[in-house]
């Protein structure tokens, strides 16, 4: 019966992102070999790997985040819903609203809280008028868990939170352009352990509307957090599976040895 | 050690002999007694550099023996260094305080023996304990606090002397005329009337048109060059901007009189009936608004390019395209800095003379029209103390008011660009 869940779950899940031997370059660097990786949806993916292995520069060809480095030149096909995402046609503008981000120092804007999360839905014009602006950022603000601790002082600057709540702050801004797809990058790696545990619940909870990718260094957080893991390792993805077999049972004796703390 | 020592002795005693028998026979500055002063100066220089040679040797040769010393020689060589210079300044200072009695060579004498007795003390400071890194450190900062003081009782003097004059100016001339009179008609004779309602008028008209041409075209300029430009474009279009500001004012004052005025008036101020002189204000603003181009673009690309990155990536990362992320994040955060910017281009504006008088003229007049001649304050306290009047008539003395009105106006717009940043600064980080 379980073993008949777990089955009808998975066929469910349909693929959200497809990237078929995705190779990035910085200059003459070769900083992403081959890479397919489906992501599913409403799913949490976790990247990991060490230092400098590409998950971050991977990360940021879904939402076409490396168009903003002037060397950085990516090959392949990525696909969003059947769509390629680098298709001449597509306006990465766009695309950028539909593929959130959220980055690894809390980078909340010099504005207030209430226009933090505003910023988004101004720009995209998704509401009509003020009234529904207000019940979107308060939406968003409860998604993001920060509703209770904020609610007094909206025209408060977000730059005055603390570290926990200013990425709480820049999840909630992410989430209110309503994305399909939400990137993480080290989302907690500035954050202190409760801050931490307050930011990986947020993201369990996310799971119901949104397909997450993290990329983490914390191995613990990649198990705590995803269903399906990726390991990168110099480039390449070495393997890519359910999380719980990564970390239980790794195919590859690379997997293992990062996992058990060998390499990296 | 010994002989060391006499070397820089033996050098400046040469140096003041040398001076001495000439000096006294000499009453002015001929070349001769220039040429003496200098070689006294350098005298000092090589007297010092040989007394931090032999402190650094002594302390070598001290730490060859002793097995811990808490400074490196080369400390104890500057503390030696540092009590030579204070003899030498004591010595120079007391000479010109005592009236220069012996000349020239009663200060190389004095620098000598005060000097020689300054180095004497400091190398008998060295010892293994002696904290002669600490010393140092302190003397620095001394030194550092001796420069800003420079800067500051400057300042205090400037104001202080323009008060003085200025009080000296109201005796001889009503304020209530000087500050609300409409008429500016100066007469070297008597009878003038000294306001200065047109001339202010003049400055504020100017420097306005002055920053509405700078401040769109440094502000949009600055934002290409931090957001759009590439690398390549950029080291070259940002040095080209930077020359505008290397242009002596004087040839922008050619410029003014020899292609603007005129064009402006046969294009511009006849056929659209606001008069046919080729001076005006318009000249003068669209002129001087080129020159501080460069002050607004230049330092407003600093400042943008200092807003961190993150918050771009965060802006970008949301679906906001360049010119929304700059429009709504990158100049609210670089805000402060760019008025700063502004300010410094309109204290240019304000202060310029050269332009004014080859582009408005000369004559003080208070009108609305862009295209009629006007001047301001700095070009009227130049024409105030050119040619050879005493400072006892209001006339000249005028200068001092005007100076003094000048400078509490750009004091004013100061205060209110700092109250205006801080009122709307949005920090980052």
């Amino acid at each position: 019966m379980k073993d008949m869940n777990m089955e009808s779950r998975v066929l469910i899940q349909s693929n959200k992102i497809e990237a078929r031997k995705v190779q990035v370059y910085y200059g003459t660097n070769h900083a992403i070999k081959d890479v397919d990786v489906d992501i599913l949806d409403k799913t949490v993916t976790a990247f990991i790997g060490p230092s400098g292995c590409g998950k971050s520069t991977f990360l940021r060809c879904l939402n076409r985040m490396n168009d903003t480095i002037p060397s950085c030149r990516v090959e392949g096909l990525i696909t969003i819903e059947g769509e390629d995402i680098n298709d001449p046609r597509v306006d990465p503008v766009q695309l950028r609203a539909k593929v959130g981000m959220v980055f690894q120092k809390p980078n909340p804007f010099p504005k207030s809280i209430y226009d933090n999360v505003a910023y988004g839905p101004k720009i995209h014009g998704l509401t009509r008028n003020k009234a529904e602006l207000d019940d979107v950022v308060e939406s968003c603000l409860r998604k993001a868990a920060l509703w209770n601790e904020v609610k007094d002082r909206l025209q408060a600057p977000g730059t005055g939170l603390s570290g926990g709540q200013q990425q709480r702050l820049c999840i909630a801004r992410a989430i209110a352009t309503s994305p399909e797809v939400l990137l993480m990058d080290e989302p907690c790696s500035a954050l202190d352990p409760i801050a931490t545990a307050q930011v990986e619940e947020l993201i369990d909870d996310l799971r119901s509307q949104f397909s997450v990718v993290i990329v983490t260094h914390s191995m613990q957080q990649a198990a705590r957090v995803s269903q399906r893991t990726a390991f990168f390792h110099l480039g390449n993805v070495v393997e890519y599976g359910e999380t719980t077999q990564i970390f239980t049972n790794p195919k590859d004796p690379r997997t293992e040895s990062y996992i058990t703390g060998r390499i990296g | 050690m010994k002989s060391a020592f006499s070397f820089p002795f033996a050098a400046l005693t040469l140096f003041a002999g040398a001076a001495f028998s000439q000096d006294q026979a000499v009453a002015e500055a001929t070349s001769s007694s220039v040429l003496y002063r200098l070689i006294f100066a350098l005298g000092i220089v090589v007297f010092l550099i040989a007394a931090f040679t032999v402190g650094r040797n002594r302390a070598k040769t001290m730490r060859s023996k002793v097995s811990e010393m808490h400074s490196l020689p080369s400390f104890h060589g500057a503390v030696t260094l540092q009590y030579a210079a204070l003899g030498i300044v004591l010595a120079i200072v007391l000479h010109l305080i005592l009236g220069r009695p012996l000349g020239l060579g009663g200060a190389v004498a004095a620098s000598l023996v005060l000097g020689g007795a300054g180095a004497l003390f400091g190398l008998s400071t060295i010892k293994a304990d002696f904290r002669a890194r600490t010393f140092t450190e302190r003397t620095i900062m001394v030194a550092l606090i001796l420069c800003s003081l420079v800067a500051v009782l400057t300042t205090v003097g400037i104001v202080a002397s323009l008060v003085v004059e200025t009080g000296h100016f109201f005796e001889l001339y009503p304020a209530s005329e000087f500050f609300f009179s409409t008429v500016w008609n100066p007469r070297f004779g008597g009878g003038s009337s000294l306001g200065i309602l047109p001339l202010v008028w003049g400055t504020l008209y100017v420097s306005a048109i002055a920053l509405v041409v700078a401040v769109p075209i440094g502000l949009m300029s600055a934002i290409y060059l931090a957001e759009y430009a590439s690398k390549s474009v950029r080291a070259w279009v940002k040095p080209a901007i930077e020359i505008l500001a290397g242009i002596p004012t004087i040839v922008y004052g050619l410029f003014a009189l020899i292609t603007v005025g005129p064009l402006l008036r046969d294009y511009f101020a006849q056929p659209l009936g606001f008069g046919d002189s080729s001076s005006s204000v318009m000249t003068a603003g669209l002129v001087m608004g080129i020159m501080v181009i460069p002050f607004v673009s230049s330092l407003s690309d600093d400042i943008i390019n200092a807003v961190p990155q993150s918050l771009r990536d965060g802006s970008l990362g949301l679906g906001a395209t360049p010119s929304e992320t700059v429009r709504s994040v990158v100049i609210p955060a670089a805000l402060p800095g760019i008025v700063g910017a502004i300010l410094l281009a309109a204290s240019r504006a304000i202060g310029e003379t050269m332009i004014v008088v080859m582009g408005a003229g000369a004559a003080a007049k208070l009108s609305l029209n862009p295209f009629e001649a006007m001047t301001t304050v700095t070009v009227k306290i130049v024409s105030q103390l050119t040619g050879d009047t005493e400072f006892a008539s209001p006339e000249t003395l005028v200068a001092f008011a005007l100076g003094l009105t000048l400078f509490t106006i750009t004091l004013g717009l100061n205060v209110v660009a700092l109250v205006i940043v801080r009122k709307y600064r949005e920090q980052y980080e």
